[in-house]
């Protein structure tokens, strides 16, 4: 797995985006509110390989405060659509299209694509109209899954959403993708699909991508050849010009950390609107407005009592470390455990537990290069610190639980709540770091103050 | 040579309760595994330390590859004397971040180390004092939260500082035959936990792994431990432990099982899990057994004798030949023959005989002749692949050593092996 993340890591195309937005600039925020799953760290992942670190990280409360405005782009990953739908409501959604008519660019990845479409008329959906749309994997009476149960249905309405294939898929090049090089070299493209959408839109010109079929990698919940002919010729992304803005939505993950291709698609979409906004509108990357409403929100919420070694820097991300660890520890542990647990809608594993750790297990070497820089300061190492502690402390009693056979679902999900909460406070710190650290750079390039420091 | 190093070399002090990572950089000079290791006691021989480490392609896909080792002064025979880490506490070392750590001092209450993903903590382990290893292993893995945490630990023996205290592997008797577990426990050490999540580095990856499958698919794989009995000149071991074995076990990587589990708080033809919670014991030295089967033990009553001195952190080998020629049959016998074991604090080997001295101790009797032997245990401890599977497989120590370069990019000549020794 880490071979493979590796050579795409490596990928050519995250270069050749990366320059474009070297330009652009825009600061993109990442929802973490209700109803998101861990599939919005895929984001991260993808946007710190576009060299962007402007990234805030924000709830359906923040948009209903109106934090959007600080915004140039709002992506929205996999989770529970009616838990977002319902946290935000029709003022939330509100605040997303205009948002997006005053010049913002909204992508939705799998509950992010089924939050936004048209013809989703149940509530609480029906406010959230983005994309003049369908989804096509809705049924009154599915047959039943030949695999994979838990990962099947979810309700809608009268009926239920299915998911007949689960896994890679494949891509063609639809109308919307002309002009981008992405599918010219190699063909079809492979992409996740976990879950999202089959699109159906009237207009053809909006397609950027249709699926093809599924490759062996992916699991068939229904007979392979009918699942890949229900989701064949179908649309997997879609982009639509509103207002000043963009919205697009895909069936898949495009931003999964293993699918460069994919990832090149989705960011090559995103920086043609963000060309296409420099010639029309002329709209300003939110950078020029100031700085983000949201930085006094990024601390933990609910700080856990941990005394410290020491409150150096050095020693505070040495004690990150060590909770980071400890904790990963016990989530590896759990999943071999056979237990999965149902927030919402959402069946979650043992397993993403460590993809919240991960976040930060792989980003602390780099917190490490800067403990001496002085652009750390202790007091939000030691809130992080805490906060890891604790969630240590949470896995550790979840493990108990599971291994007694009791039900453990609310302390599941009140370390999965904690783990986005404190993940999305670690990559603030984090990306703020990483843009300082780049400003800093573009500033001995340009010869502007030899040997700079954060004030 | 930082491929297969997967960190640091680590120095804890038990004194001050503190850690802290340095570069070896003498290890280049003085070879990998052990050889470092021996280099490492030298440089801080004034502290008398106590070396935890692991060999160049211990916890890789190599053979065999489980081997780590504990080095230090043995309290039996005042020499430098090396224990084997095998089951997976080898490979848990090399991954829980630190190819070598030392440890100096005494720590002023009772302590056990916590290696983890390149993090290195000195936990109180005053509430663990007295604990039997078991209740140890038990203790430390339900404080951490995982079950799979290697912990090798001293029960009361090495606390007492009884010269046939051996450190324990998780449940199971160790090849500690220098009582390097009383050494531990004069140190106040009262364990080492190790886990780790990483991965090892190798200099030409795809070479390295490419060429240890080759490895594997030539291998020799059989019971390792009816193949180790016949080695061993005792063929009827196995069959007599065959009554109540359940299954043959090996240690991390390696492609045959020298390890049978035997089972008597059930029946052995019980497969499935059930609610018996400690259905037996794990043999992990072939020599203890022989000693007690020549001694005209039943095979249930030497079992329960080998689970009470790995319980206690007994040398089991040296145990068993004291025991050998009393079979008991009852359980609180065996229990209270097995305590008393304990006392002896002050015999430097229990028969009356002198301990065999020697960096490699009695650990497994010789497979060959002494000199093919050495060569085994030298290259066994140097590459971190066990030595009794290297000679019962009669492997090809120079393809083991030509996996050096691509593992990390530097040659190793197996002609150079004595030289790493002194």
């Amino acid at each position: 797995m880490r071979g493979r993340l590796r050579k795409a890591a490596a990928h050519p195309s995250y270069r050749r985006c990366a320059a474009a937005f070297g330009i652009l600039k825009p600061r993109v925020a990442v929802y973490t509110g209700e109803g998101a799953s861990h599939s919005w760290i895929w984001f991260c992942d993808l946007l710190e390989r576009l060299c962007l670190f402007d990234i805030g990280f924000i709830t359906d409360s923040d948009i209903l405060g109106g934090a959007l405005r600080d915004f140039d782009v709002l992506l929205i990953g996999g989770g529970d659509t009616y838990a977002m739908a319902g946290s935000m409501g029709a003022s939330g959604a509100r605040e997303i299209e205009d948002f997006v008519r005053s010049g913002g660019q909204y992508h939705g990845s799998c509950a992010g694509a089924y939050l936004v479409l048209s013809e989703v008329d149940l509530e609480p959906f029906a406010p959230f109209s983005l994309i003049e749309g369908d989804m096509l994997n809705v049924m009154r009476e599915p047959p039943a899954p030949l695999c994979l149960e838990h990962k099947y249905l979810a309700p809608y309405g009268s009926g239920w959403v299915f998911h007949p294939v689960y896994g890679e898929v494949e891509l063609a090049a639809g109308p919307a993708a002309r002009g981008l090089d992405v599918f010219e070299a190699n063909g079809p493209i492979a992409a996740p699909l976990f879950g999202g959408p089959v699109l159906s839109v009237a207009d053809e010109s909006c397609v950027v991508a249709d699926y093809t079929g599924a490759t062996d990698r992916a699991a068939f919940l229904w007979p392979r050849d009918e699942a890949e002919r229900l989701i064949k010729g179908k649309q997997a992304f879609v982009v639509r010009r509103l207002g000043d803005g963009t919205a697009s939505a895909s069936g898949p993950h495009l931003e999964h950390p293993l699918f460069p291709e994919s990832n090149a698609l989705l960011a090559s979409v995103l920086v043609k609107h963000w060309n296409r906004c420099s010639r029309i509108a002329g709209v300003a990357p939110a950078l020029n407005r100031g700085p983000s409403s949201l930085s006094a929100s990024l601390a933990p919420t609910k700080p856990d009592i941990l005394t410290l070694r020491g409150s150096d820097p050095k020693t505070c991300i040495q004690e990150i470390k060590c909770q980071v660890s400890n904790a990963r520890i016990v989530g590896f542990g759990l999943e071999k455990t056979p237990v999965t647990w149902k927030i919402g809608v959402k069946v979650w594993e043992p397993e993403k537990i460590r993809m919240f750790l991960d976040v930060a297990w792989d980003r602390l070497p780099f917190l490490e290069s800067q403990a001496g820089s002085g652009l750390l300061q202790a007091a939000g190492l030691e809130e992080l610190a805490s906060g890891y502690a604790g969630v240590t402390g949470l896995a550790k009693t979840l493990r108990i639980e599971v291994e007694s056979g009791r039900d453990s679902q609310a302390e599941a999900q009140s370390l999965l709540t904690r783990l986005k909460e404190l993940t999305a406070n670690f990559l603030a710190l984090y990306f703020e770091l990483r843009l300082q650290e780049q400003a800093g750079r573009a500033r001995l390039k340009t010869g502007d103050g030899a040997g700079w420091q954060a004030g | 040579m930082d491929s297969m190093y997967y960190g640091d070399t680590l120095i804890v002090d038990l004194d001050s309760g503190t850690t802290e990572e340095v570069d070896f950089v003498e290890a280049d000079e003085a070879g990998p595994g052990l050889a470092a290791g021996l280099a490492l006691y030298e440089k801080y021989k004034d502290a008398d330390p106590i070396i935890f480490g692991s060999g160049l392609f211990t916890g890789t896909p190599v053979p065999a590859a489980c081997l780590g080792f504990v080095l230090g002064r043995s309290p039996v025979t005042d020499e430098l004397a090396v224990a084997p880490l095998n089951l997976f506490a080898g490979s848990e070392m090399k991954l829980s971040g630190f190819s070598m750590v030392v440890v100096k001092g005494t720590s002023a209450k009772p302590a056990y180390l916590w290696l983890h993903d390149g993090v290195a903590d000195v936990h109180d382990a005053s509430a663990f004092a007295g604990m039997d290893t078991w209740e140890t292993t038990d203790a430390i893995r339900r404080e951490m939260g995982e079950s799979m945490i290697q912990v090798i630990s001293i029960g009361p023996a090495g606390e007492a500082g009884s010269k046939l205290a051996a450190f324990s592997i998780n449940y199971w008797g160790s090849g500690d035959t220098a009582a390097i577990g009383a050494l531990m426990g004069s140190r106040n050490l009262k364990a080492v936990a190790l886990r780790g999540l990483g991965m090892l580095d190798a200099d030409d990856p795809e070479e390295f792994y490419t060429r240890s499958l080759e490895l594997f698919a030539f291998a020799r794989k059989d019971r390792g431990f009816a193949a180790l009995c016949a080695a061993l000149g005792a063929g009827d071991l196995d069959k007599w432990l065959e009554p109540i074995a359940h299954r043959a076990r090996a240690c991390f990587a390696c492609p045959s099982a020298c390890f049978p589990f035997v089972k008597y708080n059930e029946a052995p033809t019980v497969m499935e899990s059930s609610d018996v919670e400690e259905p037996g014991m794990l043999v992990t030295s072939p020599s203890a057994a022989l000693w007690l089967m020549d001694g005209g033990w039943e095979p249930e009553a030497a079992s329960r004798a080998l689970e009470a001195m790995a319980r206690e952190g007994l040398d089991m080998v040296r145990g068993a030949r004291e025991l050998a020629g009393k079979p008991l049959t009852d359980l609180g016998q065996i229990t209270r023959a097995v305590k008393a074991l304990e006392g002896f604090a002050e015999a430097a080997w229990p028969s009356g005989e002198p301990a065999p001295a020697g960096l490699f101790g009695a650990w497994t009797p010789p497979l060959a002749d002494a000199d093919a032997w050495k060569l085994a245990n030298m290259a066994g401890y140097v590459l971190g692949v066990c030595p009794t599977y290297l000679m019962l497989s009669e492997f090809d120590l120079e393809a083991l050593a030509g996996l050096c370069r691509p593992a990390t990019g530097v040659r190793l000549e197996i002609g150079g092996l004595a030289d790493m020794f002194g």
